[in-house]
């Protein structure tokens, strides 16, 4: 464990933290960029250049995406957990991460990624579960996500070239699709709040008309 | 190598339906043409030497050829019905974009980049086929379907980074029993929310309300279809030899089939919707892909191979069923349509066609394959139990012809027969052409006189057949539903070599890690 893996693990935690916690969209957006940019770093051995550069550069992509979208959230949506409640939370997953050395878990990877990857879950499972806003819903998923590939870094080892193009696909595929998501769901009702089911729903019943255009 | 060409296709196609997915007839002809297009490049897949990707590794099999040319054939058909009933102008590029996103999850070697390639697809498709035009519903269930595939993906990574599929690497200690457990439970959480096993079958019903019907065949069943390849692939390898200490996880995942399959059942029979009759038998037959991970066994992973083309296939011929029911009768709804059978025995036919190849009989691959993997996870009175309940699509089926063979209501007897229709043809005096003038002088007067004449004459036909399809949509989508009844027929036949490339082990790879789909 070295203190510059030590610092690219707390930067991932701060920055899943800013992510999930952040009142301001923009600003959550950003600490995204910072977390998806800080992780590929989080491995010992480090990845090769060009799929560090192509992981960095699919974090930043996906993070600017994200900053699409924030641009749409109304400013009333806040986070379901203030930034400090949250950045408690990250804090708590890495002293975790870090301390499950004691646990006989096999693992190829260092301990860091397996804390900076606790910290990304635990900030993100709280608004997964209780969030109504389809922007911090799909912020906190990519933040998941992020945290997930982190924890299979801590487990199998630094990932194989292939894995890392896989996942840094994924993540821009997602960050596009938290963007088109909160787009659709302005335009549709004004805001960013996942709508209500409609009790004794029949949408079945009138699908054919809605999509005739 | 092979897969390459149709992944290049399969993008630029979705990409390119989805630009002119506004433009009512260019979109459609561009995404019909795209779907054929990546359906002849699905074809020429083949189990040709691995292409090397960073350190990984992209190959075709003759499993993935079937699974990517089913899909293609049966989301065609379907996007003929539906374009015979409405215009669904987001459907070509959710089939196309899921495509191309299995062909990445079942042809890269490795189960993390295959977890990968399947939650792209989910969102992919899910986002071409939900995210336009906005509506409520569509954010909800886009919502719904983007927390799942994350959700999946995070608890496949990372019990695939516990317990990898391959052989383990130097120095690694062996997992525990516990974490083992842990492993199985996890990815049994992940086949049953793909497939939408009770009591996680909410996904499956809602989407069937909100999805375009169109897409409704890659979004419902064959994304599942390949979440579930790529699980089914992985599982014997890593957590095979663990099995024996794995009773009591394996007894909750067979209790949590067995309930699936039967509460599965019971929730077909009373659905008052058809496309909720579908979406249950699909969450019904989500018992039978847990019970092929219970099995833990790769003779069970092998039946469920053959068994989940079968699945993907019959539904989508039911979802095309649907979608031609609706639009004959213009409900969707039981009990207003009792007697359908008296205005569309075409439909009969084809719903009778799916209904011998989801069920089967003794000897079929469709009956040989549930009953292997039902016998592998199952014994006694629980394969009595998972047998009865593995029968529960043929009775809601049976129980739509039943309907159907009732008392006509007054919404049937209203509606338009099956059989074909003419346009009138005008007065005799009226169709011919009316000509000027004296006769033209001179080769190029004649030949411009001709080509006039074949102008007018191309006019007269091309309006004639444009009424002729107007006039003749009901017969056409019940012939293109026929269609998807004998291509469910034939997959649960075992044509197309299923059973041979279900059991065919994967390329050999330059690196350990095993192919987890194809």
């Amino acid at each position: 464990m070295t203190p510059l893996l030590v610092a690219a693990g707390a930067l991932v935690a701060i920055g899943a933290a800013v992510a999930t916690g952040a009142r301001d969209a923009r600003i959550a957006s950003l600490g995204l960029a910072v977390m998806l940019a800080a992780a590929p770093f989080v491995a010992d051995p480090l990845p090769g250049p060009l799929q560090l550069a192509f992981a960095v550069m699919a974090g930043i992509l996906a993070g600017f995406l994200v900053f699409v979208a924030a641009r749409r959230v109304p400013n009333r949506a806040g986070p379901p957990l203030g930034l400090p409640a949250t950045l408690g939370a990250a804090a708590a997953g890495f002293a975790v991460g870090i301390g499950a050395t004691a646990v006989a878990l096999p693992r190829l990877g260092p301990a860091t990624a397996l804390a900076a990857g606790l910290a990304a879950c635990a900030v993100a499972v709280g608004p997964i579960a209780i969030t109504r806003d389809i922007f911090r819903l799909g912020s906190a998923l990519i933040v998941l996500v992020g945290g997930a590939i982190l924890v299979l870094t801590a487990l199998a080892g630094t990932p194989e070239p292939l894995t890392g193009i896989a996942a840094g696909i994924v993540l821009v595929a997602l960050a596009a699709a938290v963007a088109a998501v909160t787009g659709g769901a302005v335009a549709a009702t004004g805001g960013t709040a996942v709508p209500d089911d409609l009790p004794g729903r029949r949408a079945a019943a009138t699908r054919a008309a809605g999509d005739d255009r | 190598m092979s897969v390459l060409p149709f992944l290049a296709v399969a993008i630029v196609g979705a990409v390119i339906a989805t630009l002119l997915r506004d433009i009512r007839r260019l979109g459609t002809i561009a995404g019909l043409g795209a779907v054929v297009v990546a359906l002849a490049a699905a074809c020429f897949i083949n189990p040709d030497t691995p292409l090397s990707i960073g350190g990984g590794a992209l190959a075709g099999s003759d499993h993935l050829r079937l699974v990517l040319t089913l899909c293609l054939a049966g989301g065609l058909l379907v996007l003929v019905v539906a374009r015979l009933a409405t215009w669904q102008p987001s459907a070509p590029g959710a089939l196309l974009g899921g495509a191309a996103g299995i062909g990445l999850a079942l042809g890269l070697a490795g189960t993390p980049p295959g977890l990968l390639g399947a939650a792209a697809a989910t969102i992919a498709a899910s986002v071409l086929a939900l995210g336009s035009p906005a509506a409520p519903s569509r954010i909800r269930a886009l919502a719904r379907e983007l927390r799942g595939a994350a959700t999946s993906l995070v608890i496949g990574l990372i019990a695939a980074g516990i317990m990898p599929g391959a052989a383990p690497a130097p120095g690694a200690v062996p997992a525990e029993p516990a974490a083992a457990a842990l492993v199985l439970l996890g990815m049994a959480l992940i086949v049953a929310h793909r497939f939408g096993a009770i009591p996680l079958h909410a996904r499956v019903s809602r989407l069937a309300d909100a999805a375009p019907s169109g897409a409704l065949p890659i979004l419902a069943a064959w994304l599942p279809a390949a979440w579930g390849l790529v699980i089914l692939g992985w599982a014997p390898a890593a957590l095979g030899p663990s099995s024996a200490g794995l009773g009591l996880e394996r007894g909750l995942i067979v209790t949590l089939a067995l309930a699936t399959l039967l509460l599965g059942t019971v929730a077909a029979l009373i659905q008052d919707e058809v496309e909720h009759v579908v979406a249950y038998t699909i969450v019904a037959d989500a018992g039978v892909a847990l019970l092929a991970l219970a099995a833990l066994d790769p003779a069970a992973r092998d039946a469920a191979r053959a068994w989940v083309l079968v699945f993907a296939t019959t539904r989508t011929a039911m979802i095309g069923w649907t979608i031609a029911f609706r639009a004959a009768f213009g409900t969707g709804r039981l009990r207003d349509t009792t007697g359908w059978l008296r205005r569309g025995p075409a439909l009969g036919v084809a719903l009778a066609g799916i209904l011998l190849a989801a069920v089967g009989w003794p000897g079929l691959l469709a009956w040989d394959a549930r009953l292997a993997i039902l016998q592998s996870a199952t014994a006694g009175p629980a394969l009595l139990l998972a047998y009865a309940g593995s029968l529960g699509t043929g009775a809601a089926i049976c129980r739509l012809l039943v309907v159907g063979g009732g008392r006509p209501s007054p919404i049937v007897a209203g509606s338009l027969g099956e059989l074909p229709r003419l346009p009138e043809r005008p007065p005799a005096g009226a169709a011919a052409p009316v000509t000027d003038g004296p006769p033209p002088v001179g080769a190029i007067a004649r030949a411009a006189a001709r080509a006039r004449r074949l102008r007018v004459a191309a006019g007269v036909v091309g309006r004639d057949a444009r009424r002729t399809l107007e006039l003749n949509r009901v017969p056409l989508r019940a012939f293109a539903v026929i269609l998807l009844g004998g291509l469910a027929l034939l997959t649960a036949a075992g044509a197309f070599g299923i059973d041979a490339a279900a059991r065919a082990p994967g390329p050999v790879l330059p690196s350990l890690s095993p192919f987890v789909g194809g």
